[in-house]
C-alpha cells in the first residue's frame, strides 16, 4: 500500500543550484535537509548541501552533517571550533561549487534579510536559468502571515540577495502542533503570493504524519513529505544513527516502489 | 488570539510589550540578539523606545535612570553581558527599583561559547553584585512559559520594587514553539508616588543607593531583607512531574534541562523504574519547604540533580534536604546538553541498578 495514497507528485528539480531562503521559523533548514535527502535517494548524480546560515546560531543544517554524509552527500560547512561560531563565515568552497554547477547543490540560506546578504555576495556566480531561488513561507510566522507581509519580506530579501525569486515553497507549520487546517491555510497563502508574483508554487512540504491524514489531490502542486531532522534535545527522532539507517532504508524502498509504479 | 510559532527570543520581546513595557535598552550578544532584532521592528509600532547602548555597563545605568521614572523598563542579554551589568544591578536593588532583566545563558566562564548553559545560577540567585541583596529569579522551560513569566516578572518587579531576572539557557531563546499571548495588552502603568516625575506641587523624592550614615544604610538593608522574607513566603513557584508515592527517585532540574529529564522519566517508566521530577520555577525564592516535603516521603530512596553546569543548584538542594537522602549529580557544561540517555544512566547509577 502506498503510504501517502496515490496521485500526488514529488517535487522535480531541474536546475543545478537550488537556494532555499526563508526567515527563521519558516522551516527552510528542515526543507533544505529533506530536499537534499530526497534528491540523494532518487538521483544518481553528485549532491551537495551548503550551509549559508550566518544568522541562526542553533538548529542549522550543520547539525545534520552525519546523516547527510551517510547518504553520500557532500556537506559544505565550517568544521572544528568554527562549526559553533556565530561569525559570518562564508566558505570559499561555496562559490566554487556554485560556479562549477556539477550535479545538484542545495543552499541553505540563513533566515531573512541579514542571512540573504550572504547570498548577495555570491550573486555574480549565479547564471540565470541555471538556479532556483525558492522562498519558504510559513503562514504561522510573524512577517509572513499574510500576502502583504510576504510580498514585503520577499522584496526586501531580493534587494539584499541581488537575485530574483523563481518559486515558492508552502511550508506552514507549528512544529508538533501542525494540523491539516494549518497546511491548507499555508497552501492558500502561498498560492496567492505565487499568483501575484507570477511564480510557480514549486512544492508544498509538511511532516509525513500530517500528510497521511489528508487528501493530497487538493494540492495542485508537488508535495515533499518531511522527516524532522532538527530536533530538540528532549525529542526522539531520526537523530540516532540507527534510526537514520532505518529511515534511509524505508525511503529507498519508497523511492524504488515509486519508480516501479 | 491564534497561536503563533515563535522563537523564544521573539516571544520574550512580544511578552514585554504585552506587559506594557516599551522602554528597552540592550546591547546585542548571541544567543539572544533576536530579542533586539525583533523589538527594533516592533517597538516603533507601539510607540516604544529601543536604545542600543554602547556597552552592557551603559545598559545597566540606562535601566537605573529609566526605572526611576516609574515606567516599565527592561533589558535582555547573555552571560558575559549580564556580568557587565552586575554593578548597576546592585545599585538598582539598593535603590528599590523595579526592572526586568533577561539572561539567555551561554557557556562560561569568560567569553566561553555561544551554546546553551545553566552556569549563571550562582550569579543570578546569590547576587553577582555587592551588598545585602537578592533579585527574584524565574526559570521558564518552554517558550510559552517564558512569555507567561516575562509578564509576571513586570508585575513582581512593580509589586516588590525589585529587579527581577528571567533566566533561560540558550535553548529557551533559540528554539521555536507555538505560543499564545493574552487578548488584552496592558497599558503602561500610571506614575508611581516614589517615581521621579518632576516635583511640581509636591515634595521632591530622591532615588539612591548611597547612605553614608551607617544607621540609614542598615535600615535600608533591613527593609530589603524584610521584602525578601515576604517574597520567600509568597512567590515560590515550582512544578511536579510524575511524582507519586511509588517513585524510588526524585530528580531536580530546571529550565529546558527539566524537559530532557521528562523524556528520560517517560522512558524509565516503560522499563518499570518510577522516577519523579521536581522543577523549581522560581530559583529565588527557592522552593525550600516544598522540596523538603517531597524528599522526606518514605518511598524516595535517592535523589539526583541534573544541570547544564558542573553543579550549582545542587548547593541549594543540599541546603533544603539537610542530608535526609543520598543526593547524586549529573551535569554537562560548556554548551554540551545532557541527553535523555545520559540522564537515564545517571538515574540507574544513583539507584544502584546495572552498571
Amino acid at each position: 500500500m502506498n503510504y501517502l495514497g496515490v496521485g500526488f507528485k514529488y517535487p522535480s528539480i531541474l536546475t543545478s543550484i537550488v537556494a532555499i531562503v526563508g526567515g527563521f521559523g519558516s522551516g527552510k533548514t528542515e526543507v533544505a535537509v529533506n530536499l537534499t535527502r530526497f534528491l540523494a535517494l532518487s538521483e544518481k548524480i553528485p549532491i551537495a548541501i551548503a550551509d549559508l546560515d550566518l544568522v541562526n546560531p542553533y538548529f542549522r543544517s550543520r547539525e545534520a552533517i552525519a546523516e547527510m554524509e551517510g547518504l553520500g552527500v557532500r556537506v559544505i560547512a565550517p568544521r572544528g571550533g568554527n562549526f559553533y561560531a556565530d561569525l559570518p563565515i562564508l566558505l570559499p568552497e561555496i562559490r566554487g561549487a556554485i560556479e562549477k554547477r556539477e550535479g545538484r547543490l542545495i543552499l541553505d540560506v540563513g533566515g531573512d534579510v541579514q542571512g540573504s546578504r550572504a547570498l548577495g555576495t555570491l550573486s555574480d556566480a549565479f547564471v540565470s536559468d541555471k538556479y532556483e531561488l525558492l522562498m519558504v513561507l510559513n503562514s504561522r510566522r510573524p512577517f509572513t502571515s499574510d500576502v502583504a507581509d510576504c510580498l514585503k519580506t520577499m522584496s526586501r530579501i531580493e534587494i539584499t540577495a541581488q537575485l530574483k525569486f523563481t518559486g515558492i515553497i508552502a511550508n506552514s507549520h507549528m512544529i508538533d502542533e501542525t494540523t491539516p487546517e494549518i497546511l491548507i491555510e499555508g497552501y492558500r497563502l502561498a498560492s496567492s503570493v505565487a499568483e501575484i508574483l507570477e511564480l510557480p508554487l514549486v512544492f508544498l512540504s509538511a511532516k509525513r504524519e500530517i500528510l497521511e491524514k489528508m487528501d493530497l489531490l487538493q494540492f495542485k502542486c508537488p508535495v515533499l513529505p518531511l522527516v524532522r531532522s532538527m530536533l530538540k534535545p528532549w525529542e526522539r527522532g531520526i537523530a540516532s544513527p540507527a534510526a537514520c539507517r532505518s529511515s534511509k532504508d524505508e525511503q529507498v524502498r519508497r523511492m524504488t516502489k515509486r519508480t516501479n509504479d | 488570539m491564534a497561536k503563533k510559532l515563535m522563537k523564544g527570543n521573539e516571544a520574550i520581546g512580544e511578552a514585554a510589550i504585552c506587559a506594557g513595557a516599551t522602554n528597552y535598552f540592550a546591547y546585542p550578544i548571541t544567543p539572544q540578539s533576536e530579542v533586539a532584532e525583533y523589538l527594533s521592528r516592533r517597538l516603533p509600532e507601539v510607540g516604544g523606545v529601543f536604545v542600543q547602548a554602547e556597552s552592557e555597563v551603559a545598559v545597566g545605568y540606562m535601566l537605573f535612570g529609566a526605572a526611576s521614572t516609574g515606567k516599565r523598563v527592561f533589558t535582555t542579554s547573555s552571560s558575559p553581558g549580564i556580568s557587565l551589568m552586575q554593578e548597576a544591578l546592585s545599585y538598582m536593588a539598593g535603590a528599590h527599583l523595579p526592572v526586568v532583566l533577561v539572561n539567555i545563558m551561554r557557556g562560561g566562564p569568560g567569553l566561553g561559547g555561544i551554546l546553551p548553559a545553566q552556569s549563571d545560577y550562582f550569579q543570578a540567585t546569590k547576587g553577582g553584585g555587592h551588598g545585602d541583596y537578592h533579585i527574584i529569579v524565574l526559570a521558564p522551560s518552554s517558550v510559552q512559559e517564558a512569555v507567561d513569566l516575562m509578564i509576571l516578572a513586570f508585575d513582581l518587579a512593580d509589586k516588590y520594587r525589585t529587579p527581577v531576572m528571567l533566566i533561560g539557557d540558550g535553548m529557551i531563546g533559540q528554539m521555536m514553539e507555538s505560543v499564545e499571548f493574552p487578548e488584552q495588552y496592558q497599558t503602561p502603568p500610571s506614575p508611581k508616588e516614589w517615581a521621579l516625575t518632576g516635583a511640581v506641587g509636591r515634595k521632591p523624592v530622591v532615588i539612591k543607593s548611597l547612605f553614608l550614615d551607617p544607621i540609614a544604610l542598615e535600615k535600608n538593608s533591613l527593609e530589603l531583607a524584610k521584602k525578601y522574607e515576604i517574597i520567600k513566603a509568597d512567590e515560590v513557584r515550582y512544578e511536579l512531574y510524575k511524582v507519586n508515592d511509588k517513585n524510588k527517585l526524585l530528580i531536580f532540574a530546571y529550565g529546558t534541562m527539566a524537559r530532557i529529564c521528562q523524556t528520560a522519566i517517560d522512558e524509565l517508566e516503560e522499563e518499570g523504574i518510577g522516577v519523579g521530577l521536581f522543577r523549581p520555577i522560581s530559583l529565588f525564592p527557592f522552593p525550600q519547604k516544598e522540596i523538603y516535603r517531597e524528599v522526606i516521603k518514605p518511598n524516595i530512596k535517592a535523589l539526583l540533580t541534573v544541570e547544564m553546569s558542573v553543579g550549582q543548584m545542587i548547593e541549594d538542594i543540599e541546603r533544603c534536604i539537610v542530608g535526609q537522602k543520598p543526593l547524586g549529580f549529573y551535569g554537562r557544561t560548556g554548551g554540551i546538553v545532557p541527553s535523555p540517555d545520559e540522564v537515564k544512566a545517571a538515574v540507574k547509577k544513583q539507584l544502584g541498578l546495572g552498571k
